[in-house]
């Protein structure tokens, strides 16, 4: 029976967003891409949640400022097991234009590992839709390997 | 009550607002500025792209052998300004309209434009200069052509040769 609806809930990822320092670019940008009718994810099952504890997707934006950093971890090991981290921007993988600033902890890859990256500086709206249709991707081959099977 | 009616029968006539993205093609403006785009072939290794890169995205690095230069651009540290493509006084960097860059976490350092240049070889003895292909020579090397293929030793000689013959002073070769 888990094994079926587990199946069954990349159907309808339910999307959380972490702002990890970022400049609100990439913030508007993914709420653009659901709050607008001309993009509009929800019509691909996909649902911002408020909780990180509902949340399949996590898409994260920033170059995780030293200030944010514990907090976004904290929130990042709320979110229950099955997840699919998604970079939305050049800041979480490289830092974008604030490389080697002295409060940037940018490559996020060191504290958590990506699975998805969006590059852009905002990326699209469809961009960003995109990286979510890719790790609903991630996510399916998760289950079919086992992965994320509860124990 | 009537002007109501003409927005929805307006409505009804455009069709629906929502872009069919996941399912047909989005629609991007043709000016759109997606991933820069480079062609090896036109680049002459002058790094005004790196000089002017916002965000450290482009690398230029001399091979062990010293035969060429490897030319980097990484996607996922462009911020897409276009500097690069603005200042490339040969056009070999442009923005491309290109947006589909999603690509997954482990593909993260080989999203990227990675090229080798070689060097350009002087006319008369050899030495390596930088690459002087033909959009460099149509836009600045017609006044000289001849010095213009010259590495800069070669160049200072034939300037001071060809001084030496207008004012009629003894060289080495006719003292």
């Amino acid at each position: 029976m888990l094994q079926f609806l587990s199946r069954l809930a990349p159907r309808s990822p339910w999307i959380y967003r972490i702002n990890a320092g970022s400049c609100n670019g990439c913030d508007v940008e993914m709420a653009t891409a659901a709050l607008i009718p001309r993009y509009d994810v929800e019509r691909l099952g996909c649902k911002y949640c408020g909780s990180p504890r509902h949340a399949d997707v996590v898409l994260i934006s920033g170059p995780l400022t030293l200030r944010v950093r514990d907090k976004v971890l904290r929130v990042f090991d709320e979110i229950p097991h099955p997840k699919v981290t998604v970079a939305v921007g050049v800041c979480p993988v490289s830092g974008g234009c604030f490389r080697d600033g002295y409060s940037v902890g940018a490559d996020i890859d060191h504290y958590i590992p990506l699975d998805v990256i969006v590059p852009g500086c905002p990326p699209r709206p469809q961009a960003i839709m995109e990286g979510v249709l890719k790790a609903v991707e991630v996510w399916r081959a998760m289950i079919e390997e086992g992965i994320c099977s509860p124990s | 009550m009537l002007p109501f009616l003409k927005i929805m029968f307006r409505n009804l006539m455009l069709g629906p607002s929502t872009d069919p993205f996941p399912f047909a093609p989005a629609k991007t403006h043709e000016n759109f500025r997606g991933c820069a785009e480079f062609d090896p072939e036109k680049c002459i290794l002058c790094g005004i792209c790196r000089h002017v890169c916002a965000a450290g995205a482009i690398q230029i690095r001399v091979n062990e052998e010293g035969t060429g230069m490897q030319y980097v651009l990484w996607h996922n540290s462009c911020v897409f300004c276009g500097m690069c493509a603005h200042y490339c006084p040969t056009g070999a960097l442009t923005m491309s309209s290109n947006w589909h860059l999603t690509h997954l976490g482990k593909d993260k350092f080989s999203n990227c434009i990675s090229s080798f240049i070689h060097f350009g070889e002087c006319a008369q003895c050899g030495a390596k200069i930088q690459p002087r292909p033909l959009a460099i020579v149509d836009k600045i090397g017609t006044r000289n052509p001849d010095q213009f293929l010259l590495c800069p030793k070669c160049k200072r000689e034939s300037i001071v040769k060809r001084a030496a013959k207008v004012h009629h002073l003894p060289t080495q070769e006719n003292p």
